[in-house]
């Protein structure tokens, strides 16, 4: 996990067109791709709306190999429920198969366009998040009028959650350096479920503790319960509109055609 | 337990968002007014940490495993359910824009599960059991059942939505998270509870901490 949370990062520093693009936008164009494409029942419409996105990903120059591959991690969640909506949803039966299970056309249509849907989706966020680092994407929802508590507590999450994989990592080296394996059978089962238990309850008092420092080493450098944060102004400009208005007029001409 | 993008058709999607606003609405204010500034970091740090939690696999029998949620813990140390609300609020809402886990149209449903839910039940649980058991037991029922009835929830709010059929839901749901919601969630929070309250107390907000062992 920590490798993809680096690996993340990474990606979303390369320099490229929709790198450059304003993270406020970004953020909205994902937000519409996503919206329509849970809204349309078309499939077509879904086909047009991939292609489009395939077709940011090309100008995002992000490395092909590791988008699909975040693709692939991602889809089985969803995409498990969708491969059983043949079997389980009522309609005309095409096949019968033994134990008591039916094929049927309409849960062949509805799963299909689940796991069209579901494949939109994620390969917005996926462009979405390993073109934007993460650090402007809440600056991004903090300029779009999020709550301030919330961003506040957002944008320092996001700072201490490398910090924390990296304990999980050492965690888990440290249980690996002494052959803990959760799968152990020659130990009883409460143990480890213990052992597992103490390292949870680590990275809580870690937190805890971690909590305490940062709030000390920000008061020391002026801080009042109000984050006055230095933001990176960006200006919109007319790339940005430009980018903005050419997927709403996509997403008119794809419904309208 | 996150509902990805495409599985709640829009319209019930801003039900869900509606009701994240409204007690986001009083969480923020509930912020404003008992949380000291000493505190906005802390519950910043939390959520960094329930996302390595989340992270972390947790053996359950037969072979499987499974990871916890994390917010019934987290509502009961700091003494409100809102705390674990907004923790929740933040990892969901970092999982769903940057790691694609969980979808964005169902954020609201989501954060309704996770964050509302799984929160208030967990804390309201153990608040109504401590005065009757002891506290440690109540942990342990409270973090369970929160978590099995958010399965629950969160098989009906699929049903409804007429992605999954009701009773095959309720069967593979209830029944995984029965499991995890004993091992995992249960038993997991309950070794963190008795660990912090014996090795920092002072960290348990004074409403949740184990009195009779300090006597």
């Amino acid at each position: 996990m920590k490798t993809s949370v680096n690996t993340l990062e990474r990606e979303a520093r390369k320099e490229s067109v929709i790198h450059n693009l304003d993270s406020r936008i970004k953020l909205i164009m994902t937000l519409i791709l996503i919206v329509y494409s849970v809204y349309t029942t078309k499939l077509l419409n879904l086909l047009l709306i991939e292609i489009y996105i395939l077709f940011l990903v090309f100008l995002s120059k992000i490395s092909l190999k590791y988008y699909f591959k975040r693709i692939v991690y991602i889809l089985p969640f969803g995409g498990f429920i969708a491969i059983f909506q043949p079997f389980i949803r009522p309609g005309d039966i095409l096949y019968t198969l033994p134990f008591g299970l039916s094929v049927s056309s309409q849960g062949i249509q509805f799963g299909i366009l689940l796991l069209s849907r579901l494949t939109v989706s994620i390969s917005m966020i996926v462009l979405f998040s390993s073109s934007t680092p993460m650090n402007s994407i809440i600056n991004a929802m903090r300029r779009l009028g999020f709550p301030k508590v919330l961003t506040i507590i957002l944008s320092l999450t996001v700072r201490y959650l490398f910090v924390f994989f990296d304990e999980l990592d050492n965690i888990k080296n440290a249980q690996k350096s002494r052959c803990f394996n959760i799968w152990n059978r020659e130990v009883s089962y409460m143990w480890i479920l213990r052992q597992v238990g103490y390292s949870i309850m680590m990275i809580f008092l870690n937190s805890f503790e971690k909590g305490e420092k940062i709030y000390f080493s920000m008061l020391s450098r002026g801080y009042n319960g109000e984050a006055n944060q230095y933001i990176e102004e960006h200006s919109i400009e007319n790339i940005d509109c430009c980018a903005l208005i050419l997927t709403i007029a996509i997403i008119i001409f794809i419904e309208v055609k | 337990m996150h509902i990805p993008d495409g599985f709640i058709p829009i319209s019930q999607c801003i039900v869900y968002y509606v009701i994240v606003i409204f007690v986001g609405y009083f969480a923020v204010n509930w912020a404003k007014n008992n949380l000291d500034e000493k505190q906005i970091p802390l519950l910043a740090v939390l959520g960094a940490g329930v996302f390595a939690i989340m992270a972390m696999n947790i053996p359950i029998p037969w072979g499987t495993s499974g990871h916890m949620i994390g917010s019934p813990i987290v509502s009961i140390l700091l003494g409100s359910p809102f705390a674990g609300f907004l923790v929740m609020t933040v990892v969901l809402i970092i999982q769903a824009l940057a790691f694609g886990d969980g979808g964005v149209t169902v954020l609201g449903a989501n954060i309704f599960n996770m964050g509302i839910i799984a929160s208030f039940l967990g804390f309201y649980i153990f608040k109504a059991l401590k005065p009757l058991v002891h506290a440690v037991p109540s942990v342990f029922m409270g973090s369970f059942l929160a978590i099995f009835i958010t399965s629950i929830a969160c098989a009906l709010e699929l049903f409804i939505a007429g992605t999954f059929p009701l009773t095959a839901g309720l069967v593979f749901m209830g029944l995984y998270h029965l499991v995890i919601g004993i091992f995992g969630e249960g038993i997991i929070s309950t070794i963190v509870y008795m660990a912090i309250n014996n090795l920092r107390p002072d960290l348990i907000n004074k409403k949740s901490l184990d009195l009779k062992r300090e006597n």
